[in-house]
Formats: C-alpha cells, structure tokens, sequence
C-alpha cells in the first residue's frame, strides 16, 4: 500500500515535472513565436531594399522629410537614394527615368506639377515599382499619396481671412501672392481660397500675383499693391519665405499694424520665427517632421502589403494646425542639433 | 569712341528713344490708370526698380568694355549669403558685409583673369563661374536655399525702408552708385580706358592699355556693384534665397542695360542708358502690377519690348566683323 502510494506520488511528481517542463518549455515558445515571426517577416520585406527618392528640389522642406526617412529606413536596413533635380524639370524627369531602370523597390516622388511625371509613374508601377507622391498628386494616381490637400488649405485659410477681414471687421480687401503661376500646389490653393471668396460678399481680392517663390519679387508687388490700396486688409501668401519679403515690406510702408498676413506653409522654423516677431499674423502649418514619417510610414507598408504596385490608391493627407502665437510653436518642426 | 554721348551717327540715340517711350507710358498710366501718378506710388516704382538698376549698373561696366558676365546674381547670391552667415553667427555687421564684398570682388577677379588671360569667352566663362559659384557655397556654407537673417539687425534692415516721409532708403542707394560709375567711366583714365578697351580691343591692346588688368578690373566692379544690389536686396527681404540666382533676373538686367543703349558691340551706352532702361522696365512692371495683368501677359510684354530693344540696337549700331557681339 505504502508502496503502491508512494509509486503514485512518483508518477504524480514526474507528471507534474513533466508538465512543468512542458509548459516551461512551450509556454515561452507560444509567447515569443508569433513576435519574432512578426519581426522576421518585417526584416525579410524590408531589410536590403532600396527606395528612391526624387524631390523637386532639396529645400527646407524636402531636407527634412529626407532626414527622417533617411533615419527611419537606416533602422530597418533600407536603402534611400535621393537626386536633388533642384527645380529642373528636365533633370528630375531625367533621375525618375533612371531610377526606373535601375529598378528600386519602390520609388517616391514630389511632383512639381500634375503631368511632368505622370507617364513615368505609371511606367515606374508597371515595372514592378511602388510609387508614393509627396505633397502634390499627380494625373497618375500611384499607390500612396502622402501630403496636403492644397485646395483644402486655400479654403481653410480662407475663411480665417474672412474671420479677420469680411463682414465689416476689416476694409474686405485682400491681395494674394501666389507661388509659380504654372504650380498646381498655389494654382489650388488659390482656387480654394477663392471658391470661399465668392460666398462673401465683403470680399474684394483687388490683386492676385504669382511671385515665383521669390521673396524680392513678393515684397515688390506689395509695395505697388499697398500704395494702390490703402486699405488692404490682408495678404494671403502660399509659403513662408515669399511672405517674408511681403512682410518686410509691408513694414517699411508702416502699415504692420493694418495688413494682417496670412500664409500656409510647411513648418519651418522661420516661419514661426517670423510670426513670433509679428510680421505674420496667421499660419495654417503643416509639419515636414511628421509628414516625412507618414512618407516612410507609406513604404513601410508597401513593402509589406504583399500587393502588386498600381492595385490600389491610398492617401494619406496631412492635418494643418494654425500657428497664432508663440504657444503654437509645436506646429513647426525644429531640425535636431547635429542633424544634417 | 563716342560712349560718353552714347551716339554715333543718327540724331536719336537709343537712350532718347527710351526716354521717350518712358515719357509716352507714363502719360498713358497716368491717364487711364487710378492712383499711378501718386507720390506714394512713385516711390513704390522707384523701391522696385532700384535693385534691378543697381545691377544694371554693375553689368554696363562689363559690357562698354565687350563683356557679358552672366554670373553677377550668383556671385551676389553667395556673397551676401555669407555676410549673412557671419552676422547671424554674431560677426559685426561691417565686417560681415566686408567679408562678403571681399568674396564677391575675388568672383570677379577670377572671372577676369579666365577671360582676359586664359582667354576663355566670356559668355561660357560666367555661365560655368556662376555655376561653380553657386555649388561651392551651397555644399560648404548654406544648408538650404534660404538664408534669413536672424533678429536684432534692425539697424541694417533700416536700409531697406524709407526715409523723409516715404523716400525708399533703395533708390538713394542707386543714385549714390549711379553716380560714382558716371565719374568712374566719364573722368577717370580707367573708365576711359574701358571704353576705348570695348570699342576695338585689338586697337587698345595695340596702343599699350593694359587689356588684362583692365578685364579683371571690369569684371571686379561688375561682381562689386551686383553686391551692393545684394545687399539693399537682404536689406528689404531680411533673407537671401540663392534660387535667386537660377530666375531669370540676370536676363533683366541685361535687358535693361541693352534697352537703355549699352550696345552688346562694346563701347557705347553709359549711366544715363542704363537709368532709362531701367526706367522703362519700372514704369512697365508698376503699370502691369497695378492692372493686375497676369503673367504670362506680363512676360508677352517684357519679350515686345526686348525685342524692339535689339532691333533698336540693331539698327543703330550694325554688326560687322569688327564689331562681332558677345551672344552673337
């Protein structure tokens, strides 16, 4: 009996070793299997895949959105190539060319207008490339569009303008400085903008000029609008640098403190600066630090997707913030110390 | 050599010719246009079209002695992005600007030197030049195309704004230099030197003008001049955006100086061609901004007028094979 029980206790001992070993054993694998899985598939779409990268030029802007990208996909061992085409239409249509025969794996464009690259890009998704367009959606629409919607951005800005300047709040005069007369980005905004003009009747746009992104030019046409015009409410500009020069002007007639400058733009940190010191009243600001994460964010998931390029269009559209005062700081980007 | 007259031969010079159309357009705006013929207005033309003569100025020089130096804007572009550089990062904002007119004179001494002693042509020379220029800087000094100047440069700034109850601060600027390459070019032996230089080179050098220190001396001015442009430039923007130096400013500034009479064939034109050009160019953008012409139109215009410019130029000063143009 003694021994009948203690052989029980034996075998009841060695189950449970048994069992505890096997659980000791499995329970872990269970746990960690599906992660490291996770991670080896993750590794095995990304690791050693190249992606190429064709900005309009290697601006503020564009600097920043490479600079995140060029960090993230370090981490994940991709490999970024960038071309600055710096504004050359013929010399970026010529790199996204290239890029397609040396076949990346996936290949991300800012357009400088709605037909430059759009044969290329489908070119590009029928040779096997995903195509991710920044900031302005060409003809061709690709797998994923990362960016604003400038059109969105006229009509928000807008009706901030209106706020400020219609309804017998201001004079209802407002002048617009375009960017390139030929850009879609400003061509956009503008007709955003003025589609919520139309709705106001205390809305005069007495000049609507293209300044060709330059803020010499800007201020010019600001110094000529503001002496036809005394009682110009506000400016309504496309980017912070060409404002800047309208500022500038707008201050050497003495008139800061009646014409309110509004402007949309891409974060950088000038253009908190400029508003922090007045000379911008309001800035409806995206920033390039979050929009370049949502850039890799995109090819992270391409890569993944297990998709053929070109089967489907995703977009994923910036949120702009305004920036008032100083404690909207937040909403432009500030490069890291030592970043290059 | 006949420069300082600015005419050889018929009765109208081109400058006259200039004036005149000015004259006509004025009147024309002045009529049928609200508000051009203001005081406010006039000193808002004469802000806009400072920059534009100052330049001119600097390029008349280049081509009275048969240069062409297409590499001014980005020699000033780079020059004053430095000083601006410097002053951000707490230099005194003398020595910053010195450092920069150093920069900028070195571009055009360099561009001389490859003209007049390498014997490269001119037209290619400063194309290259404003490239390399342009390139240096931006990989070594300037992370991005715009460069802003950071606060507490008021003082500076304050040569951007007006004076006297609206003078812009600009236009004062372009007359002081206007002056100065009058009686360099009509009382000085060098600026005589660079007419006869433009007139027929091969006679100059024949004669014993030192041809070479005079290139690079003409091509130093050009690159000075254009930098006190820069400057009054960075004065009135608080920044400097180098793309500057990829617009097609340089072709208005040759435009102006071939507008008003500085004839491509060397020699002739002087001050005075270049204030009607420049004029001209001011009056026409001032009365299309203030109709709110669009660009394209705008660009219509400024081509007509280009063209009549050279045809002006054409007719009054005829190629031959001794007065071969740079372009031609």
């Amino acid at each position: 009996m003694t021994k009948a029980v203690h052989r029980k206790a034996l075998a009841g001992f060695g189950l449970a070793a048994i069992v505890a070993t096997a659980v000791l054993v499995t329970v872990p694998s269970q746990a960690a299997g599906p992660r490291d899985q996770l991670r080896e598939k993750f590794d095995k779409a990304l690791k050693g895949k190249t992606v190429a990268w064709s900005p309009v030029w290697m601006g503020v802007l564009e600097s920043e959105w490479t600079r995140v990208m060029k960090d993230r996909f370090d981490d994940y061992g991709i490999k970024l190539v960038t071309r600055d085409a710096n504004m050359k239409s013929d010399i970026q249509l010529q790199t996204v060319s290239d890029y397609i025969n040396e076949k990346p794996d996936v290949l991300v464009v800012q357009n400088p207008n709605v037909t430059l690259l759009a044969k290329e890009l489908k070119r590009a998704m029928d040779a096997g490339i995903y195509v991710v367009q920044v900031n302005m959606a060409s003809n061709t629409l690709s797998d994923a569009y990362v960016g604003v919607d400038a059109k969105d951005l006229g009509t928000k800005i807008a009706r901030e303008v209106i706020n400020q300047c219609g309804g017998g709040k201001g004079s209802g005069e407002i002048a617009i400085l375009e960017g390139e007369a030929t850009a879609a980005y400003s061509l956009d905004m503008k007709n955003g903008a003025m589609e919520v003009f139309k709705t106001d009747p205390s809305i005069k746009v007495v000049s609507s000029q293209p300044t060709s992104w330059d803020a010499n030019k800007a201020g010019d046409i600001t110094t000529t609008v503001l002496q036809q015009h005394p009682k110009l409410c506000g400016i309504l500009s496309v980017w912070g640098p060409q404002t800047a020069g309208a500022a500038q002007a707008i201050k050497a007639a003495n008139m800061g403190d009646k014409v309110k400058v509004f402007v949309a733009s891409d974060g950088q940190p000038a253009d908190c600066d400029l508003l922090e010191q007045g000379a911008f009243s309001a800035n409806l600001s995206y920033r390039a630090d979050v929009q370049g994460q949502t850039i890799a964010d995109a090819v992270i998931a391409l890569l993944q997707s297990g998709d053929k390029p070109g089967s489907k269009n995703v977009a994923y559209y910036t949120t702009p913030a305004w920036v008032k005062s100083k404690d909207d700081r937040m909403y432009c980007f500030s490069i890291p110390k030592g970043a290059k | 050599m006949t420069g300082i007259s600015g005419a050889r031969g018929p009765k109208l010079t081109q400058t006259t010719a200039v004036l005149a159309m000015c004259a006509v357009l004025i009147v024309v705006f002045s009529i049928f246009l609200k508000g051009f013929l203001t005081l406010g207005n006039l000193f808002a033309l004469a802000r806009n079209i400072s920059i534009l003569g100052i330049l001119a100025l600097g390029m008349a020089v280049v081509v009275i002695g048969r240069g062409l130096d297409l590499s001014q804007v980005a020699s000033f572009a780079a020059s004053t992005a430095i000083a601006i550089i410097l002053m951000n990062s707490g230099y005194a904002t003398p020595v910053a600007l010195l450092i920069g007119f150093v920069m900028a004179i070195a571009i055009g001494i360099l561009n001389g030197f490859l003209i007049s002693v390498i014997e490269m042509p001119p037209l290619l020379t400063t194309l290259a030049s404003s490239l390399a220029v342009l390139g240096i800087v931006r990989t070594t000094a300037v992370q991005h195309y715009v460069v802003y100047l950071s606060k507490g440069h008021d003082e500076f700034l304050r040569l951007g704004g007006n004076i006297w109850g609206g003078v812009p601060i600009s236009i004062l600027i372009f007359a002081a230099t206007a002056l100065v390459v009058h009686l360099f070019l009509s009382r000085t032996v060098i600026g005589r030197f660079v007419y006869a230089h433009g007139d027929n080179p091969d006679a100059a050098r024949q004669t014993g003008l030192p041809t070479r220190p005079l290139t690079m001396i003409e091509y130093a001015l050009c690159a000075a001049i254009g930098y006190v442009g820069g400057v009054v430039m960075v004065a009135q923007t608080a920044l400097m955006h180098l793309q500057v130096a990829e617009s097609t400013i340089i072709f208005d500034v040759i435009m102006v100086v071939v507008l008003g009479g500085v004839s491509l064939v060397g020699g002739r034109g002087n001050v005075m061609s270049v204030i009607a050009g420049t004029l001209l160019i001011g009056v026409l953008l001032n009365g299309m901004t203030i109709m709110d012409m669009d660009v394209q139109t705008q660009n219509i215009v400024k081509g007509i007028v280009l063209l009549i410019a050279i045809l002006l130029d054409s007719r009054l000063h005829p190629r031959d094979e001794e007065t071969s143009k740079q372009g031609d």
